[in-house]
């Protein structure tokens, strides 16, 4: 059999990036600096694409340089230890140190590359966050992306526009490419790579409150599918942290403005009940006191701008402009005037699965399977645009050995023939269930047996028709083109990491960090620092529970750039 | 009464000042919104107090220390009540 009987097309590359947005834009731009052929295949279009695709108006990180390790483990600790960046305590402790002390490096790297870090006096600008120990920096990224792919075009990255891949081809327990889609042609695509970095961001289309697909928040619409997750969890690489789905106050889903907004100039804005108590900002140490207040009747939150000085309702404005310009729009259709309305927030709703859950992966962000990597909101603990950035830009600084080291990556036909008949199977389906029908469905489920507390008969329950759903419905899923095909992979995606994320879920039995048992509500000491791992072995999940890895840098170490 | 984004509030119409200024650079150059603001953001940010330490400082901690002084209030009545829990 020959590969070019089976597919449209074949491609043949050192190094295959998944995902075009922060991290992948930068992996992508970094190892072909280092004389790599890379190919990167973008869901949606890289101008545009990801969470950022609407612009940011904050870069997670303000770094202090020259740090030891002793220093820093003391700076985390005086800033509130874990919590200050990324997953904490919750990831491969070295990797956190490497992101954190090249976190400066990154932002040099994101200028080389073409993008506007610097405000208009020539100076970073870094403000202090009131709503966490993190600083960050404030920037106008209202064009980082088409920034960020002319810095990736520019270095000879062989850009896939529109391109989903499916899945991950292994051989010998080792990662050697991936299926593709044009979503446009329909064209099935190989690409034989001797290492994949899947950066395809956090998962964020499980719960109802926090679905994105219909333009309800900011991303692109093809983003936090899960797709990354979905695709290593099938190739055997293992998911961390899966039960820590981020619970929070945000605001309600609607365009009218963009939760950052308010509070990336660092003041603290009012929130109050809906008969006008002040109350704390909600945050994870406050959620129990706003549990109490719903019960007591006093939900809904608002936020209540009123008492903000002139010049904060104007900086307010330019945070629009940097991040999610449409909100002008919206807000003015609906009359919404920040200085004398409030804003409902989402109280304390389930929104997404990142910070802490992801693919696993050590501090040379490779995952338990070799040749793959993750990085960013796709990998556990690389959180937020400084750390996409900064893992991508290290990823795509030392691929450059590995592949080196690495033989020519054999493709198992079979393989292959196999997941295009998968991947496939909708166009053939007339008769069939809608993409978006099965999508909801999913989501209704997560919502009622899952969102914020959980019990072992309800998430029984909720596997149970999870399970259901997936034998009836996946087989049903009909697309009458690749754009809607692209749609039931995405469901296929999201349903697989749903029920993974239900399983760990129940398996967990303690109340632990935003992972709440209504049958276990206290933690169990014994299990304060053991992180939940999970894979699959011969098609059957298989979890551990074990500690992160300790760091392992001397103190007196400095690694930067 | 919470004043929400409902019905009443549609006759107002309030205008952003900045979102107004890019509405009529797009109109005036026939450019896109994202063109307009471009060129006008700027000129805007020379209005705002972004280098004012003194001010931006004040105003922060102003807020802190309320904030603070609300959540050791609520932390009283909490106290007084028994304490939290989730369920």
């Amino acid at each position: 059999m020959v590969l070019e009987r089976i597919v449209d097309k074949v491609i043949d590359t050192d190094f295959l990036v998944v995902g075009g947005a922060i991290g992948g834009s930068a992996a992508a731009a970094k190892a072909a600096e280092h004389g790599l052929k890379v190919t990167l295949a973008e869901k949606a279009k890289t101008d545009r694409s990801g969470t950022s695709g609407q612009g940011i108006d904050h870069y997670g990180g303000a770094f202090p340089r020259g740090m030891t390790v002793k220093e820093w483990k003391e700076f985390l600790e005086k800033m509130g230890a874990g919590v200050c960046y990324g997953g904490g305590p919750y990831m491969n402790q070295t990797r956190l140190y490497r992101q954190y002390a090249n976190g400066f490096w990154g932002i040099e790297e994101m200028e080389k590359l073409g993008v506007t870090m610097r405000w208009d006096d020539g100076d970073l600008r870094p403000i202090k966050n009131f709503f966490g120990p993190a600083p960050f920096t404030r920037v106008h990224w209202y064009d980082c992306k088409p920034q960020m792919a002319a810095g990736v075009r520019k270095r000879g990255v062989n850009v896939l526009e529109r391109t989903m891949v499916v899945d991950l081809l292994t051989n010998n327990g080792a990662v050697v490419g991936a299926t593709a889609i044009d979503t446009r042609t329909g064209e099935f695509i190989v690409i034989r790579a001797k290492a994949v970095v899947v950066a395809t961001g956090m998962f964020g289309r499980l719960y109802g409150q926090s679905v994105k697909y219909y333009f309800i928040m900011h991303p692109c619409p093809a983003a936090v599918s899960g797709d990354g997750w979905a695709m290593a969890y099938r190739a055997g690489a293992e998911l961390a942290n899966l039960e820590q789905s981020r619970v929070r106050g945000g605001m309600v889903h609607d365009l009218t403005m963009s939760h950052g907004n308010i509070r990336n100039e660092g003041i603290a804005v009012r929130m109050r009940t809906w008969d006008g108590d002040e109350v704390p900002s909600i945050s994870r140490e406050t959620e129990a006191l706003f549990v109490d207040l719903e019960r007591k009747g006093k939900a809904p939150f608002y936020y209540d701008f009123g008492n903000l000085p002139d010049d904060f309702h104007k900086r307010i404005e330019v945070c629009y402009v940097d991040e999610r310009m449409i909100g002008f729009k919206v807000a003015e259709d609906r009359g919404f005037n920040p200085r004398t309305h409030w804003y409902e927030t989402m109280q304390r709703k389930p929104t997404v699965l990142h910070a802490h859950p992801g693919i696993e992966a050590d501090e040379n962000f490779q995952s338990t399977v070799k040749g793959l990597f993750a990085i960013g909101d796709c990998s556990s603990g690389s959180h937020d645009v400084a750390n996409a950035a900064t893992s991508g830009f290290l990823v795509g600084d030392s691929i450059e050995s590995f592949i080196k080291e690495t033989a020519e990556p054999v493709i198992d036909e079979a393989q292959v023939e196999s997941q295009k008949e998968t991947a496939l199977a909708p166009l053939s389906v007339k008769d069939g269930t809608e993409s978006k029908e099965l999508e909801q469905a999913v989501q209704n489920i997560c919502m009622y047996y899952i969102a914020s507390h959980r019990s072992e008969g309800m998430l029984l329950e909720g596997l149970r028709r999870l399970g259901s759903l997936k034998k009836v419905f996946i087989p049903q899923l009909k697309a009458k083109n690749p754009h809607e095909l692209m749609r039931c992979l995405e469901v296929r995606n999201i349903m697989d990491v749903a029920e993974a994320h239900m399983q760990v879920c129940l398996e967990r039995k303690e109340t632990h960090g935003s992972h709440y048992r209504l049958d276990y509500p206290e933690p169990d000491p014994s299990q304060d620092d053991l992180r939940t791992y999970q894979r699959l072995e011969n098609g059957q999940p298989v979890l551990e529970m074990r500690k992160v890895k300790p760091l392992e840098y001397p103190d007196d170490h400095k690694e930067e750039r | 009464m919470a004043k929400e984004t409902a019905a009443e509030h549609y006759e107002e119409r309030f205008e952003f000042p900045l979102w107004k200024l890019i509405k009529q650079r797009a109109e005036e150059k026939d450019i896109s919104y994202l063109q307009a603001a471009r060129e006008m953001l700027p000129e805007y940010q020379k209005g705002i107090r972004y280098r004012d330490d003194e001010f931006e400082s004040a105003e922060i901690d102003k807020r802190e220390k309320e904030l603070a002084e609300l959540a050791e209030r609520k932390q009283e009545e909490i106290n007084k009540s028994g304490g939290l829990r989730w369920y």
